[in-house]
């Protein structure tokens, strides 16, 4: 590793060897130490991410197959206890009705029934069974002829009513029935009632004795059997009509939700009623052309499950919360350690690094012994000839002419160690800068005249401008950037045998002022480009060059904060390309 | 001069080699100078020489190139690296490689003098 900033060969270097080149440089530290932490926050993203799914997913797959089977086994129970319930009441109805038929049919055969009863006998009939049960609310005995001929209660007109038409005694006379229960009607005071008969035969003809009940008395015994408040019970006609209803569902008259078929035994069956999903308990009474329907709103059912699924939906959100919490401070930790880590083998790069910068420093004392000590040599070697010339023993020529051209090779090379630490002194000197804002375009003028007339004479160089009339300046010491045009075209001339053509271009690249300078010159060969930044490193050979003209070109264009990029085909040319940051923002622009 | 010792010095630096050349020629010594690696091999298939000066720092083919080349060449000239002042490393690698000696430059003329006439005499004490 060089202190010399490799990156100014970029173009040649493919980009990964580039990158993964590590140089001490305040920028490209501070790059490098932002790359570093935005792979450490994608990984701790990454992390933090995929843990919490891997433990979430499984959590939430748990979660919603316990709350599936919960509320299956919930619907199983309230199924079950809808149908214990149907049954029972089923039950109770049957007991109820044929406790008033058995009324009936004890008053019929009681002993001294009398076949053609007057109206005060009529009138203890009635009492008699509203004493049994006062839902009775009137009573009539019919003749064989379908007649009523005895009636007590509040509608005295219908003594004497034929009833010879209506359903129900059809259907008593005719199925050969010993009792029926009629559907409920809205009878002659515009209430709920329903008809129970029963028939007797009383020496040949057949007398049915009816009376008219009071539905509610049904809807009572239905209300008291009833556990818990969400349960509704009614009972329904074969064509679906409600015979007895909670008031608030339905009125007598209304249809019921549904026509429950024919079954035995108590079945279920399920449907939307007011939008709400209703579980309906279903069973057909035996002592009476009814349905027993048992409603329950399904959400009331499954309300145990409300709260069973709000405490795992809370307690699941609450414990994946605190395992979120957890995995997320326990990666920071992880990822935090990991960039200290990271950081510390930074900073060992660092002093790496720097330690190496010290390694250039000898190496650069070292070239510069080396290149001091060459013109030494050469001073002593030829004071040594001096010597010699004044040693008769040796019998040199020490004529005045061969003795000042000893004296001049003496002054040429204490000249050529005088350059070489000048340079040294420009190229370490901390510069206090006198910055002014330059002209690119002037300065590179100013360098190619001054060129033509001295380092260009004695080759056919053709030098062509394309310069860009619209650059910004660029605040700097102008002369430095006459330098690193200047050494940068010497070698381009150097470069070029007898004749050829360097090509000047200024322009804009990047936001950045580009100074190109392209030569037809014989290139530079791929392993010395890696070296030509280096102070020392020369193919002039000789005391051509010092190897410094373009490490400190580099060295310039570095302290202003740019690149010098270097393109070179061997035999071909070579062409640089210095950018420069525009750091100088005239007002009137 | 039948036995006097022939020396080749190679080195890039013209007035350097050049002065060398005349002084060791004043003292007797048959010397010749060559201004690259290249060139020096070139004249050592044409001439033998007992004893070689190689400056370690050339352009093209440095010191160390050209050393390896002449070991293979002509195995019997003993040579003597010229190293700058903190390439000693490169006068080590030298002798390593089958050099002679090394010396820094820059040396007085009695010191390189005296290697050459070691050298000589280890040459021809082998040979």
């Amino acid at each position: 590793m060089r202190v010399w900033d490799m990156r100014l060969l970029q173009d040649d270097l493919p980009a990964e060897k580039r990158r993964s080149e590590h140089l001490y440089d305040y920028a490209d530290s501070e790059e490098n130490r932002r790359r570093v932490n935005q792979h450490f926050d994608k990984l701790q993203r990454g992390l933090i991410i995929g843990l919490i799914i891997g433990f979430l997913l499984p959590n939430a797959l748990l979660a919603a197959y316990f709350h599936y089977q919960f509320t299956h086994t919930l619907r199983s129970s309230a199924i079950l206890n809808l149908q214990t319930v149907a049954d029972n009441q089923k039950n109770s109805l049957d007991l109820y009705l044929r406790e008033r038929i058995g009324n009936l049919y004890n008053l019929l055969l009681s002993p001294g029934f009398a076949l053609a009863p007057t109206k005060a006998a009529m009138n203890d009939y009635l009492r008699i069974l509203t004493n049994f049960h006062d839902g009775f609310i009137d009573v009539g005995l019919i003749n064989p002829k379908g007649v009523q001929i005895g009636y007590a209660g509040a509608s005295p007109e219908l003594l004497g009513k034929d009833y010879s038409d209506t359903p129900w005694l059809q259907q008593l006379l005719k199925e050969d029935k010993h009792h029926i229960v009629s559907d409920s009607y809205l009878g002659s005071r515009q209430n709920a009632e329903f008809t129970m008969a029963v028939r007797h035969t009383f020496a040949g003809k057949v007398y049915v004795l009816r009376a008219t009940l009071d539905p509610d008395k049904l809807y009572m015994l239905l209300r008291s059997t009833v556990h818990g408040g969400s349960v509704e019970s009614a009972l329904v006609n074969a064509n679906g009509q409600y015979q007895v209803v909670d008031p608030k569902t339905g009125n007598a008259t209304d249809r019921g939700p549904f026509v429950p078929p024919l079954t035995q035994s108590v079945a279920i069956h399920e449907q939307d009623i007011d939008e709400t999903s209703t579980l309906i308990a279903y069973t057909w009474l035996k002592e009476a052309p009814w349905a027993l329907l048992v409603t329950q709103p399904l959400s009331v059912a499954q309300s145990g499950m409300h709260q069973a699924r709000l405490i795992l939906t809370v307690s699941l959100i609450s414990i994946s919360l605190l395992f979120c919490i957890i995995i997320f401070f326990t990666i920071r930790k992880l990822t935090n350690d990991a960039r200290r880590m990271a950081d510390k083998g930074r900073q060992l790069q660092e002093m790496l690094a720097h330690a190496s910068k010290l390694a250039s420093i000898g190496e650069l004392a070292a070239g510069v012994a080396h290149e001091i000590n060459n013109p030494l040599a050469i001073i002593m070697a030829t004071s040594g000839v001096i010597r010699d010339m004044f040693n008769p023993a040796f019998d040199l020529d020490n004529s005045t002419e061969a003795l000042y051209k000893e004296l001049t090779v003496i002054d040429n090379a204490a000249t050529r160690a005088k350059g070489i630490t000048k340079k040294l002194q420009e190229m370490g000197k901390t510069r206090m800068p006198q910055t002014e804002p330059c002209e690119i375009n002037t300065q590179v003028e100013t360098v190619v005249n001054r060129l033509k007339k001295v380092e260009f004479k004695g080759k056919a160089i053709e030098v062509e401008l394309a310069l860009s009339p619209d650059l910004p300046p660029i605040l700097a010491e102008c002369e430095r950037l006459r330098q690193v045009f200047n050494n940068i075209l010497v070698n381009a001339a150097d470069a070029i045998q007898d004749k050829g053509v360097i090509t000047i271009t200024t322009g804009i690249q990047d936001g950045m002022v580009a100074i190109t300078i392209a030569d037809t010159g014989r290139g530079i060969p791929q392993k010395n480009l890696e070296r030509i930044f280096h102070p020392f490193f020369t193919t002039k050979g000789g005391s051509l060059g010092t190897g410094l003209g373009l490490s400190i070109a580099a060295s310039i264009v570095k302290h202003l904060g740019g690149v010098i990029k270097v393109n070179s085909v061997v035999g071909k040319g070579s062409t640089f390309t210095i950018l420069l940051p525009t750091n100088f923002y005239c007002p009137l622009h | 001069m039948d036995n006097a010792i022939r020396v080749l010095i190679v080195d890039d630096e013209d007035d350097f080699r050049e002065t060398i050349v005349k002084r060791l020629n004043a003292r007797k010594l048959q010397a010749e100078g060559a201004n690259s690696g290249i060139k020096a091999l070139e004249v050592l298939k044409q001439k033998e020489f007992d004893v070689m000066v190689l400056d370690v720092k050339m352009p093209e083919m440095d010191g160390i190139e050209t050393l390896r080349h002449v070991k293979k060449m002509s195995p019997e000239v003993e040579v003597i690296m010229l190293t700058g002042h903190a390439s000693v490393e490169f006068g080590l690698k030298g002798m390593q490689l089958g050099a002679f000696d090394y010396i820094m430059k820059p040396a007085p003329i009695n010191e390189l003098l005296d290697t050459i006439g070691q050298a000589y005499n280890k040459k021809r004490g082998t040979a």
